[in-house]
């Protein structure tokens, strides 16, 4: 089914439009983003990569190569935006995975998939916290990287998450 | 065979933490030891850059066009003062060419080829920022092409904001002094005092709360006023001298108590950046 869909050109096309518009709307935004006390980052790409997930889930013939395609994006996110290789690399197909093993648990659905995201999200930064502080990247506090960027971080996303989710669908049916 | 799954998946999660902290140690290491990334790092971040440009420039330009639309709102305002500015900038300017030219005709005398004050100025523009929180790096669209290297200072408007990180061909990414990792803001400064005196110093940090560079460790009894100018002075490495950080805005006791903290205003918005400059040093 996946090879014969336009999804095969279609969803990687979509996800680096999706991990290039993360970086614009960082660089476009950036005084309202990233002005102290909040940083909020943008995961679009996380999105796309969730969406993905429940969206596959919503017919279960349908098997996309998420894990391989997060593992790319993480690799061009690293190299390309941070310099540093291996955080993203393995923390995209990390999502992709607790995703598929939450929506087999709990039916995706818009309410369901807001909280699967919250934790994907939550997921996203900690680890990525904790990545760059064991590399000295940052000097922060925890209780700082809980009130200053996780919490901006997570209102900015699920608020990304309510505007997109329908878009999103459209999109993927219109691929499949 | 349950037992075995779980005992499989535990040693495939140490195996990717394990690779995960050996990629970024030897990543984090290359950055800082060498002057140029991989040359398969290189040539993938050459492609991505030039894609990027696709989605970055529509985006950019877009941006640009509403700000020119809520900038027209007060130009009227700001022309009648800028309009005060330029007669007096003119002046200074002529003055401004007569010492260069002078300057050259006696280090020409004195056989002198470039000193410290001398770089040519390579502008470039943003494309895209790093959606990190942690690393307040962008990335510009000029790269060892144009003469970029590692290590250069970038500036936007009147002052410092960062410098280069890592250079590709035609891309490179500058890290902003607001970036609190180990070596983003070391940059050698020097102050001259009302009393004409020159304190020299490296900056040493950046405080997110107040928006100030920190610069730590001086010991002079000269005394410092608030609104003195902050430059670069020049020392140890590629950075010219003469690039102005930002004035003074308090002088205190540093943590010790034995030498002098200062907190300095920076010149530019460094959270607002659109086109910046790269100093390449002729030297």
């Amino acid at each position: 089914m996946y090879r014969l869909s336009k999804l095969r050109f279609g969803f990687p096309v979509f996800l680096f439009l999706a991990l290039f518009l993360d970086g614009s709307i960082s660089q476009v935004f950036s005084v309202q983003m990233f002005r102290y006390p909040t940083a909020m980052v943008s995961h679009l790409v996380v999105l796309w990569l969730v969406c993905g997930v429940l969206f596959e889930a919503d017919d279960g013939t349908f098997d996309m190569p998420l894990g391989r395609w997060a593992a790319v994006a993480g690799a061009v996110f690293d190299l390309y935006y941070t310099g540093i290789f291996g955080i993203a690399v393995f923390i995209f197909p990390l999502v992709v995975y607790l995703t598929r093993r939450l929506a087999s648990w709990i039916r995706p659905n818009f309410l369901s998939g807001l909280l699967i995201y919250f934790i994907d999200i939550t997921v996203v930064e900690g680890l990525g916290y904790l990545a760059s502080r064991a590399m000295r990247l940052n000097t922060g506090a925890g209780s700082a990287f809980l009130v200053n960027t996780l919490g901006p971080t997570l209102a900015f996303n699920l608020a990304m998450f309510v505007i997109l989710y329908f878009p999103i669908r459209w999109v993927y049916n219109w691929l499949k | 065979m349950q037992k075995f799954s779980l005992n499989r998946r535990l040693v495939i999660i140490i195996v990717c933490v394990i690779v995960s902290f050996a990629l970024m140690t030897v990543s984090v290491t290359m950055r800082n030891k060498k002057s140029t990334p991989p040359l398969i790092q290189q040539f993938g971040n050459d492609i991505v850059g030039l894609v990027d440009r696709v989605v970055a420039i529509p985006t950019n330009g877009l941006s640009g066009s509403v700000s020119s639309v809520s900038e027209l709102l007060n130009t009227y305002q700001e022309n009648q003062q800028l309009k005060k500015q330029v007669s007096e900038l003119a002046q200074t300017k002529v003055r401004d060419q007569t010492l260069a030219k002078e300057n050259k005709q006696l280090k020409k005398e004195m056989q002198l080829n470039a000193s410290l004050t001398d770089y040519t100025a390579v502008s470039a523009a943003v494309i895209t920022r790093t959606p990190s929180s942690w690393q307040s790096q962008v990335v510009i669209n000029k790269g060892a092409a144009a003469g970029v290297k590692k290590n250069m200072p970038v500036m936007s408007g009147s002052g410092l904001i960062g410098r280069v990180a890592e250079v590709n061909k035609t891309n490179s990414k500058v890290e902003l002094i607001t970036d609190n990792n180990d070596s983003s803001n070391r940059f050698a400064v020097q102050i001259t005092t009302k009393s004409g005196k020159t304190v020299n110093g490296v900056l040493s940090g950046y405080k997110a709360t107040t928006g100030q560079i920190t610069m730590d460790n001086i010991t002079t009894k000269a005394k410092l006023a608030k609104g003195d100018k902050v430059v670069t002075s020049g020392l140890g490495g590629v950075t010219p001298k003469g690039l102005y950080v930002g004035t003074v805005a308090k002088a205190t006791g540093s943590d010790y108590g034995l030498a002098t903290k200062l907190y300095i205003t920076p010149a530019t918005d460094l959270s607002a950046l659109n086109i910046v400059t790269v100093a390449v040093s002729k030297q």
